[in-house]
Order: C-alpha cells, then sequence, then structure tokens
C-alpha cells in the first residue's frame, strides 16, 4: 500500500495573461482525510482544484495527486470531483449520464448497473433516474454531480461549493455523504463557503487568499491558536488594564467585552490577579471561536497587511 | 474505447436534440420536390437529348445544394460540439476523467463524420434514386460525386473543430461558414483568371484553394456528375471560357493526397490547441 500523500503541491503558480490567480500555492492533504479548503471568492481556489485535476496546466511548481504526477491518465480513475459549475448533458437522463461517466472510469459492464443504481441511491435520485436532466431543478442536478462524482467509489474526490443549489435538507444529506466516504477512508477534498459545514466534517483546513495559502492545520489547531474569553468587569482602573493587556486583545470596552488570544491555562492565574487588582468579576467563560469567525480574522489580518504594505510603500 | 464513447455520445446528441429528425424530414421533402421536378422537366422537354442536358445541369445544381446543406451543417455542428461543452461547463466533468484530449477530440471528429457519413449516403441515395425513377437519368459517377461531397464536409467540419477548440460556438460557425464561402469563391476566380490569362490572380487564387481545399473536392463532384458529351465540350475550350463553374478534369492525385494531409494537419492542430487549452 502506497504511503503518498493523497494531494502534495509544491509552489503550484498559475498566471492568467497578467493576472496571478494561483502563487506559491503549497499543501499536504493525507489520504482518508476531509479536508476543507476556504478562501474568499477570487481567492484563487476553484484554480488550484483544476490546477490539481490537470484542467489547467501550472505555470511553474509542481504537484502530485494519489503518488502520480498531475493528469496521469491511470490515477483519474481513482478521482471524482463535482465543479462548482455543474452542467450535464441536458439530452440524456440521469442514468444515461452516470452510465457515460462508468464507462469512461472503465467500469466493467457487468458491474455498471449496480454502481449506477448505487449512486443514484445515495444521492436521492432514484425515483428520477430515467427523466431527463434537463428537466432536472439546479439542487437535483448537483446531487446527480455528486452521484457523478462518487461514482465507482474513488480515493479522492473533490467537491466544489457542493451543497451550493441544495436546500437543508440537502446540505443535511451531503454532509452525511461527507462522513460516510470519510469513514470508509475515502479522501475528501471540500472546497465550500459553509464554514458550519466545514468545521462539522473536515479533519484539517486550510485557508487560501491572494492565491496562496495563509494557515493550514487541524480545526483545533486552527481554532486553538485564538482562543477568547468573554468577561463581564466592573472597576476597570489603569491596573486591571494592564493585566488584561499582558494576556490578550481587548476587544471592546468594559464592562462586557471580549479578551482574545488567552493561552487555556493562563485563565486561572488571570482571574486571580485581576481579582487582586480590585476588579469586580460578574462573568468569565470561554467564548469559543467559531471557524468563520477565525475565518474573517485572518481576511481582515491579511487586509490590515495588506493597508500596512501599500502604506510602507508610499 | 473512450474515443468511441465520446463518438457515440456525438451521434447520440444529434439524435437527441432532433438535429438528425430535422435533416431527415428536410431530405424526405427535398428528395420528392426532386422527384416531381424532374418529372415535369422531362414531360415538358420533348427531345432526349435536351431532357439530358437539362437533368444534367439540374442535378449539379441539387448536389450543389445538397453539399451546401450538409457543409454548413457539419460546421455547425462541429463549431459548437467543443465550444459550447467548454461554455457550458459540461467538460469540467468529462476531461478529468481517464480520457486523453486526443482522444476526446477524436471521438467528436469521429461521431461528427458518421453522422455527415450517413446522411450523405442516404440522402444522396434517395435523391439519385428519385432523379432516375422520376426522369430516367443517371448522373456518370454518382458514388464518386457522393465520396467527394463528403470529402468536402469532412474538411469543412475539421476545420470547424479546430476553431471550435478556441472560439464560442457561433463564432467558430460563422468563421467556418465564411472559410467556406472563400474556398468557394476562390475556385471560381481561378477558373475566371485562368480563363482570362490573369496569371498572378489564378495563382493567388490557386494558392487559396489549397490552402482552403473544400472547392476543389466540390469540383470533383461536379467532374462525376457531368455528361461525358460535356465534359469534351469543356476540355476542348468550348465551355470553360463561359462557365467558370465548369469542370474539365477530374481533382488529379497529388490534390486528393494534399486533402488528406490537409485534414489530418487540421485534426492535428485540433488536439495540440485542445491539449494546451485551460479548462
Amino acid at each position: 500500500m502506497t504511503t503518498a500523500p493523497a494531494i502534495e503541491a509544491l509552489g503550484l503558480a498559475k498566471r492568467f495573461g497578467r493576472t496571478t490567480a494561483l502563487a506559491d500555492f503549497s499543501l499536504t492533504v493525507a489520504r482518508g482525510e476531509a479536508f476543507g479548503f476556504l478562501g474568499p471568492n477570487g481567492a484563487g481556489k476553484t484554480t488550484a482544484v483544476k490546477l490539481l485535476l490537470g484542467l489547467c496546466r501550472a505555470t511553474s511548481g509542481a504537484a502530485e495527486v494519489l503518488g502520480a504526477p498531475v493528469g496521469d491518465r491511470e490515477t483519474r480513475r481513482a478521482i471524482g470531483y463535482l465543479p462548482e459549475l455543474f452542467r450535464y448533458q441536458e439530452w440524456l437522463s440521469a442514468r444515461e449520464v452516470l452510465g457515460l461517466h462508468a464507462r469512461l472510469i472503465g467500469i466493467p459492464r457487468t458491474k455498471r448497473a449496480a454502481h449506477i443504481g448505487e449512486a443514484l441511491d445515495l444521492v436521492g435520485l432514484a425515483a428520477r433516474a430515467d427523466d431527463r436532466v434537463g428537466g432536472f431543478s439546479k439542487g437535483m442536478q448537483q446531487r446527480l454531480g455528486l452521484g457523478v462524482a462518487l461514482l465507482g467509489e474513488p480515493a479522492l474526490v473533490f467537491l466544489d461549493e457542493p451543497t451550493s443549489a441544495l436546500d437543508p435538507a440537502g446540505r443535511r444529506d451531503v454532509r452525511a455523504i461527507v462522513e460516510n466516504l470519510r469513514a470508509r477512508g475515502t479522501t475528501v477534498f471540500l472546497n465550500s463557503h459553509l464554514l458550519t459545514e466545514v468545521e462539522r466534517v473536515c479533519d484539517r483546513v486550510a485557508f487560501v487568499d491572494g492565491g496562496s495559502v495563509v494557515a493550514a492545520g487541524s480545526i483545533a489547531e486552527i481554532l486553538g491558536a485564538s482562543r477568547s474569553l468573554r468577561m463581564h468587569l466592573e472597576s476597570v482602573d489603569e491596573s486591571v488594564r494592564a493585566i488584561l493587556s499582558r494576556y490578550g486583545a481587548v476587544a471592546a470596552e468594559p464592562p462586557s467585552f471580549t479578551l482574545r488570544g488567552v493561552a487555556e491555562g493562563d485563565v486561572p492565574r488571570l482571574v486571580t490577579e485581576l481579582a487582586a487588582a480590585g476588579a469586580q468579576i460578574h462573568a468569565v467563560e470561554p467564548a469559543r471561536t467559531t471557524l468563520e469567525e477565525r475565518f474573517l480574522q485572518l481576511l481582515s489580518h491579511d487586509d490590515a497587511d495588506t493597508h500596512d504594505r501599500r502604506a510602507d510603500a508610499s | 474505447m473512450p474515443t468511441l464513447t465520446i463518438a457515440a455520445l456525438t451521434l447520440r446528441e444529434a439524435v437527441r436534440r432532433r438535429v438528425a429528425a430535422v435533416v431527415a424530414i428536410l431530405s424526405l421533402v427535398l428528395v420528392a420536390l426532386i422527384a416531381w421536378g424532374f418529372w415535369k422537366l422531362n414531360g415538358a422537354i420533348g427531345n432526349r437529348t435536351e431532357a439530358i442536358g437539362a437533368d444534367a445541369v439540374l442535378a449539379i445544381l441539387l448536389a450543389f445544394m445538397f453539399s451546401v446543406v450538409l457543409g454548413i451543417g457539419g460546421a455547425f455542428l462541429a463549431a459548437g460540439s467543443i465550444a459550447a461543452e467548454i461554455d457550458s461547463g459540461i467538460a469540467l466533468a468529462v476531461l478529468p476523467r481517464p480520457i486523453s484530449r486526443a482522444q476526446y477530440v477524436a471521438g467528436k471528429w469521429l461521431g461528427l463524420v458518421t453522422l455527415v457519413i450517413s446522411y450523405a449516403a442516404v440522402s444522396g441515395a434517395l435523391a439519385f434514386l428519385a432523379i432516375r425513377f422520376a426522369a430516367g437519368y443517371d448522373p456518370p459517377n454518382p458514388l464518386g460525386a457522393l465520396a467527394y461531397i463528403i470529402a468536402q464536409s469532412v474538411a469543412l467540419l475539421t476545420l470547424a473543430l479546430l476553431l471550435s477548440t478556441r472560439l464560442p460556438a457561433l463564432a467558430g460557425g460563422v468563421l467556418s461558414v465564411g472559410l467556406f464561402g472563400v474556398s468557394w469563391i476562390a475556385g471560381i476566380t481561378a477558373g475566371v483568371a485562368r480563363a482570362l490569362k490573369a496569371e498572378t490572380l489564378a495563382h493567388v487564387a490557386s494558392a487559396v484553394g489549397l490552402l482552403l481545399p473544400m472547392d476543389g473536392l466540390w469540383r470533383g463532384a461536379v467532374f462525376d456528375l457531368t455528361p461525358v458529351v460535356v465534359q469534351v465540350a469543356e476540355a476542348t475550350g468550348h465551355g470553360q471560357h463561359v462557365n467558370p463553374f465548369g469542370v474539365s478534369d477530374p481533382p488529379t492525385p497529388a490534390f486528393l493526397v494534399w486533402c488528406a494531409v490537409w485534414i489530418a494537419a487540421v485534426f492535428g492542430a485540433c488536439v495540440g490547441s485542445m491539449r494546451s487549452r485551460d479548462i
């Protein structure tokens, strides 16, 4: 059994004319993990996915997928892909679309019907299997796309905004599908704006902005880096403020405020020091940072850096 | 195997999108009109020799109409076959599969060529049979003419497929049909220039005819549909000066080899263009 990562990208760059879509993009995704790929619009997420699938050619850098160079034809049998812009032959039925992909993957003729039936059941389209795709709603087409991506039990699945056209029930179904894929050892590369979904199903995430990865790690690592405390204090004088600023960054003015960036082990000592300094402590509770908050922090930090760089330049 | 899958898909698309049905109905109506027209024409002309001459001219005009329909139809289908899949996003789902860009292009080409050959064979056979039954007239070499018309259409659709790898469907369709027209005009211009002994113009028009060999192939069809007596008149100079559409000689073997090389080269450019294209 190969030990090569599911995805390994090193310094990938992609330029379209003068526009740099991706710059020095490096990333490693282990086999069997559900990986969240996050970033604002235009950050380069879809370009990165297309490079890893061989749909676009990198301007520089290198990448391997499932231990083979990007674009390797045999390896592509083991890769499923649901594009963000999902469109299938509207003049075919859902079953025929899956049949087409089953032939392209090389599923033996005798096993095709079973694989197609499984995919239809999995995405909830069995009842509409023989209807033309042209009559499907966007949500149904996205379900079909998911079925196409999962056909033939791929080892690696790229899902680019897989719930963009789905209702809440559909999103729940996709979450269950991703959890099921992870349970059976399939690597899932999930590109999504729905950070709550990503937080629920992914082992690790990477934030991409401006064409390169700005942060990557497990969910715990990403969120742990910014532990916050919600506090309600009264009698806050300069000495209390000095203590607070030693432990973290005060957001908003007391009495009710959030103290960001406090190390977990420092909380008891912080409370003791505040009490000794005469602060009246009404509430101290850990504020769990969501992935969404962390995402916005990273972006605002990035914006500030950009602003600083511009200021320096001027 | 992936090539045949894409070819079968291309054929199925033509059937499902009712292209095949519309073309079949149109062809049947045209064949019926042809039979009626030939029957009426031969009834109006009492002299058998004169009737054969009129039948020959009418047969060539009808073949011209069929070749234009076939050429333009094939060009528009080819111009949309890759571009539309890239623009709509269908290609995003198909191309990550274990299929090379060359196989994808070959599948599209094969499907379109099969479609053109099927249509030309069926509609051509029906048209020639209709002429035989209505007027008792058989063109000298209908199979040869059919082969030239098919070759002309294959050349044009290969060019349109190349354009389809880079241009939107409509732009590719309009441009390929425009180039078809340029080829046709170049052929006529070359004939007129030779008759008027305008050598420079004749050379330029001939060069354009080599770069866009569709008209040269069509002239092969005209030769095969022209009765021997008219061919002799053209060859001896009695027809050439007054008829730039007339053909006195069949295409040379060298020209036919050139056409095969041309189609292969354009197909190769199509594969190369697709390989280097970001989807």
